[in-house]
This record gives C-alpha cells, structure tokens and sequence, in this order.
C-alpha cells in the first residue's frame, strides 16, 4: 500500500514537473514582426477575423508597427476589466460598449480622441460619435453599429405587405397583421411578433417612436432615467406588453425576460412571422432559417420611425507605453480601408461611413436586400442609448421591477415609476 | 396478508418518487448529451426537445481537435488540478494536524483568523489578488493559475483538524515511546487512519479545481493557460451561444469527474460515516 501511495506521489510530482509547460501558442506573444507591438482587445471572434486581414494590409504599410489581437470573449469581458484596469494591465487599444464606457472616461483611462484625431471624426457615423461623446470630447474610434429593422418570414406571412407598419393611434396598422399572422390554435404556435423585455429591439423602437424618452439629455450630461414620468413612454411600454398579454401575439415574457435567444430561435424556426432585431442577429438568421425570408423596415409609431443607434468603439488606452503606435493603429481602424475588412465578411456593421457599402456588397452576394439595415443606420432621428458613467448599474437596477411588468405582474404606470426611481436611485450611490 | 399489498403500494409509490427525482436529477444531463449530437442548425430549426437528426459527433470533433479545440485547455486544466491537489494535501495535513496536536502560542487565534477567511467572498479579494500578481509578473502564467490556493484552504484545514483530533492518543503515545517524532508519527500513523477523509478531500478539491472559474480568468489572457471552464465560457459569443459546441465541451469536462466519481465511490461513501461531512 505503502509502494502504492509512493507511486502515486511520484505520478502526482511527474505531473508537476509539467507544470508550467502549454501546448497552445498565444497568438498575442507571437513575436514574428519585430515592430513595436499594439495589443488590440475584443470580444468578437467573428469581427477577430476580418482584424486580422486588416492588420495584415495595416502592417505592409507600417511594418514598424504589429498590432496584435487580444480575445476576450463577450462572457468574460466585462469581468476581466475592472481587474486590468485597477493592474495597470489593460492592452493599448480594446473595445468597449456605451454601458460600460462613462464610468472609465470619468476616470481618465482612455485616451481623448477629439484630441488626438480630430480630422478622422467626419467619417464616423454621426449616431454612434455622439453616442460616445461625453464632455464634449469623443473617446473611442466608431468600429461596429447596430441597426434594427424587421426580419420576415416570407412563407408565412405571404402577400401580405409589412413594408410600412404602424403601430398605435386609429391608423394601427400593425396590431391586426400581427393577429392575422398568429394561431395557437394548433399544436405548434405561431407568433406574430417578437414582443419582449428586449431595449434595443422593441422597446426603443415603441418608446421613440411615440415620442418618449429613456434618460435626460446626453449631450448637457444628463443622466437621470425619466421613462417612468414620460407618459408618452408609458404608454409605448403599455402598448408592448398588451402585445404579450393582452393580444397574445408574441411570446410569453416567461419564455423571453430572461432568454435573449428565445425570439430568435422561435423564427428561425419557423414558428414566427416578423422579428424585430439588429444586424448583430443577421448572420444567426441567415445560417439557420430554411424557408424564404427577407428585412423590412422597423414598426413606425405616431411620431414616425425612431430606434435606437447603438455603436462599439475601439478606445485607447491613456497609460499605453507606445502612444504614437497606438494612435496610429486606431487612426487605421477608423479609416475606410482598415474598417472595410468588417463589413466585407458579412460578420458586423462597420460604423465608419465609407465602409458601410462592404457590408451592403456583401449580403446582396448573398441574395439579401440588407438596405432597411442601412437606412436606420443613416437615420437622424434616434433614440439614445442609454448614456452616464453608471449606466450599467442604473439599468440593472431597473431590469428585475421591468421583468415583473411584462409579466403582468405590476400595472405598467406603477412598474414603470418604481423602475425609474430604483435605477435613478442605484446611479446616485 | 391484509398489510402485503399495502406495503407494495407504499414501496411502488416511493419507487415512483424516486424515479421522478432520478429523471428530474439526470434529464438536464441527457438534455445536454443530446444537444452535442445535433447539428447547430437542426438546435436552431427544431424544437429543443428533438432527437438529433442526423445524429453528429462533429461537436466533438471540433472541441477535441477542430477549430475549437480544447485539448490545451484540458491540459493546463490536468495540470493544475494535480499541483493543487499534491499542494494542498500536504500543506492541509501539516496545518490540520499541527492544530490539532501541537502547542504553541497563538494556536486558537491563528485557527480561528484562517477559518474567519472563509467568510469573505472571493469577489472581495480577487481585484487586490490580481493587482498582486500582475506586479510579480504572475500574470498569464501558470503559476499565477494555482499559487493563490496551492498552500492548503480553510475547509480542508478544518476537515483534518476535527478527524485528527479523533485519532486515539493512545496510538501516538505508543509510536512516540517508539521512537517516532512529530513527522514520523503523522506519517506513519494518522495519515495512513485517515485515508477515508484525505480520499474525501481529495475529490474535493479536485472537483472544486476542476470547476474553478473566476480566478483563472482574471488571471489569464489568451490561449496559453487558459483552463477548461474558461474555454468552454469562450466558446459562446455575444450574439450566438454555441449550444451544441458548449454542450460538447460540458459533456467532455465532466466526464473525468464522473470516472472519478466512480472509482473512489466506496471510499467517498465511507469517509461521509467517518467524518460526518455531508
């Protein structure tokens, strides 16, 4: 027993003695170029790809420079940057989100690009600069944005036209093609629309397109919620959640609060006639649907069609060694040519102007019409995302009081107060 | 003769109980083997609740050797696990049994300050942890994975301490009259009465390494060391969870635990009547 337990002390101390040994190469440390290297963070392996053809053009025409990418997929991201932040271990150039941006400018971690590149802003979708200007500096590089407009199954919805939906008021024309397009009649239910706890999607939509708003104005710094005593928010939140409860034309909120998927899955299944979504779900829908579908515009509301503009920018970081290599490769990422790559793979839409036309070209080689996606993109008339340097923490403040609505278990008016005064209250702490 | 049918009633009803917890207990595990071996487009046409058609082992192509391929993932993964767990039996085992039998001053302080750490969430301490390393140059490094919990944890601490306080003095009084020191003793008398209760700890800990997930993704960056669990959350991007992939992945993860499992089933079993620990 005792040679035994001796054996197995030696196997443990072997397996030791290994340690310290990867099999995996680390692309990052990769050291082939011998330039002064750029470490790039994102959360995309799909948009990894096109970086990576793009830094490969980017390092003919500066080969003392060698961008390098850095993944950190979605499900972690946000977890691993308060600890390189507080490290002082943060890569040169990484992306980051409006949720998660105003509490690290407020902080000085990233570098002013009003400032720094002051003559590329012009060709930078204008929805998505705002979206990140704070103090009247902007401070990232546009990469990627989202439009939102509606995905249709054509097989079931036929002749009927859903060009130029409008939701609310006597001219309604949505809510009875939504009911048309629905039957649970059968053992198998068909959804008319993907109502659900979805911003982005449907809620922005309904909201701006009613004349609400979310939060106060961006631009003078406001950052106070205001959803809950805008009545016309109120009443755009009141009309959607009828849509689930009430007229039984989407899903229930059971299924959707907390499955983003869940919509999605439902059309690609065929089991619903218009999905309400962005151009992040384009390439999930166009491998995965096996019957004849096609974009149209987003729902227009009483006061037209406004949505939502949400943008992710490359930023760079304020504390990087090699500032003047930084700069140059986020002056790359936000030229045509360095961002064309994005839009050329189909995978993301580029939010630098003169690129745009690369995604365009490339789902029209695949036999979709994606311009109802462009249209939104080049839209003036947005509803702005949420915004301030607590923005994630406002939010999900709001989230659980916001689920419990659309449930119907708290009367909308009332849910929608309390939801206000919780994620005011969470952004004050 | 009256009471026969009755207790074959009352048998077939627990049976029946048992049996809906044994489904309700495996059918998340079935529901996963049976995602691995659709297709990603059958997961997204069909119902969840389909059999695969056509039944695929490509998800498990992919997360062996493919483009996804978790094999350096699971190499680290072996690797830590086997550190930690030769750490922290030795360290745990010097610990425990110098609190329970040794004197000096300080003794139930000190035990009580280490058990105190217990109550802290790792969350708390995980930022300064980090900023730590980073400035030793720990990381993305392995050693930078295991050194935080190589030296023994509180839990295993306290688990030898309470078993060895329960080994007779009366054996150690007689080895001591032998000739045996402190090292020797514990060596040569307690570890090999304790064998039920390190085997215990040692599923453990290899269980709660094997599924350790938040400090080897702080600590890590990139390919290189990054550990199972960390691949495996990888796999999913922002738009499109990767069910069929990650269920591959889960389903190979767990499969060494469950081999271990099963190996050292009568001995988990006995050190639960041994220790008391449930």
């Amino acid at each position: 027993m005792e040679r035994l337990s001796r054996r197995a002390l030696i196997g443990l101390g072997a397996g030791g003695l290994l340690a310290g040994c990867s099999i995996a190469e680390d692309p990052a440390s990769d050291s082939s170029s011998g330039g002064t290297v750029v470490t790039v963070r994102l959360w995309d392996d799909t948009v990894q790809r096109a970086y990576e053809k793009s830094f490969a053009a980017f390092r003919e025409q500066n080969p003392d420079i060698d961008p390098r990418i850095e993944m950190v997929p979605w499900a972690s991201y946000w977890d691993k940057l308060p600890a390189d932040v507080a490290g002082g271990t943060l890569p040169d150039i990484l992306w980051v989100n409006s949720s998660n941006f105003g509490v690290y400018v407020d902080s000085g971690t990233f570098l002013n690009i009003s400032e720094e590149l002051p003559d590329s802003i012009g060709g930078w979708q204008q929805t998505v600069v705002e979206q990140y200007t704070r103090d009247g500096s902007l401070w990232g590089v546009p990469q990627l944005s989202d439009a939102i407009a509606l995905f249709v199954n054509d097989d079931l919805v036929g002749d009927t036209d859903v060009s130029n939906l409008v939701w609310g008021g006597a001219d309604d024309t949505f809510l009875p093609v939504a009911q048309a397009l629905t039957n649970r009649s059968g053992a198998r239910t068909q959804y008319g629309f993907n109502a659900g706890y979805d911003l982005q999607a449907i809620f922005f939509n309904f909201v701006g397109s009613n004349g609400g708003t979310w939060q106060g104005d961006a631009a003078s710094g406001d950052d106070t919620y205001t959803f809950g005593d805008d009545q016309k928010s109120v009443a755009a939140m009141q009309y959607v959640v009828d849509l689930i409860n009430r007229d039984q034309v989407s899903p229930s909120a059971a299924d959707t609060n907390d499955n983003g998927d869940f919509s999605r899955d439902q059309f690609t299944q065929g089991n619903m006639a218009l999905f309400q979504s962005g151009t992040y779900n384009l390439k999930n829908v166009a491998d995965s649907a096996g019957f004849g579908w096609s974009i149209a515009p987003a729902l227009t509301g009483p006061v037209g069609r406004v949505l939502v503009t949400n943008g992710i920018i490359a930023v760079g970081n304020a504390k990087t060694a090699h500032k003047d290599a930084t700069l140059k490769v986020l002056e790359w990422l936000g030229s045509a040519e360095g961002a064309g790559y994005i839009g050329a793979e189909g995978a993301a839409f580029p939010a630098v102007t003169e690129a745009q036309q690369s995604y365009l070209d490339y789902w029209q080689g695949e036999g979709i019409d994606v311009q109802p996606f462009l249209d939104a993109a080049a839209a003036t008339d947005v509803m702005p995302a949420p915004h301030g340097a607590r923005a994630q923490t406002g939010q999900q403040a709001a989230d659980e009081i916001l689920k419990e609505v659309f449930l119907g278990r708290i009367p909308v008016a009332d849910g929608m107060k309390q939801a206000q005064d919780a994620a005011n209250a969470a952004i004050q702490e | 003769m009256r009471r026969g049918p009755r207790i074959g009633l009352g048998i077939g009803i627990t049976y029946l109980v048992l049996l809906a917890g044994a489904v309700l207990a495996l059918a998340p595990y079935l529901l996963s083997l049976l995602t691995s071996l659709k297709q990603p487009v059958q997961l997204a046409r069909q119902a969840t609740l389909t059999w695969p058609a056509p039944w695929t082992g490509e998800n498990y192509a992919n997360v062996l050797g493919g483009q996804y391929t978790l094999l350096p993932a699971l190499v680290v993964t072996v690797q830590v696990v086997l550190v930690l767990l030769v750490g922290q039996l030795v360290c745990s085992v010097l610990a425990a049994y110098a609190f329970a039998r040794l004197e000096f001053p300080g003794k139930r302080l000190l035990f009580g300050g280490y058990l105190a750490t217990m109550m802290v969430p790792q969350v708390v301490t995980i930022v300064p942890l980090y900023v730590m390393f980073a400035q030793a140059g720990l990381r993305n490094t392995f050693w930078g994975i295991v050194l935080p919990t190589l030296f023994g944890s509180p839990f295993a601490v306290y688990l030898l301490r309470e078993h060895f306080r329960g080994v007779p003095q009366d054996l150690e009084d007689a080895a001591k009259l032998d000739g045996c020191g402190t090292l020797r003793i514990l060596r040569h008398v307690v570890v090999p009465l304790s064998r039920p209760v390190l085997a215990t700890l040692a599923v453990i800990t290899v269980v709660s390494q094997w599924n350790n997930f938040l400090w080897p993704l702080i600590i890590t960056t990139g390919p290189t060391w990054q550990t199972l669990t960390v691949a495996t959350a990888n796999l999913q991007s922002q738009y499109n969870g990767n069910w069929t992939l990650v269920t591959a992945a889960t389903t190979l993860a767990m499969a060494p635990l469950v081999a271990l499992f099963l190996l050292v089933n009568r001995r988990i079993t006995e050190s639960i009547a041994v220790t008391g620990f449930r």
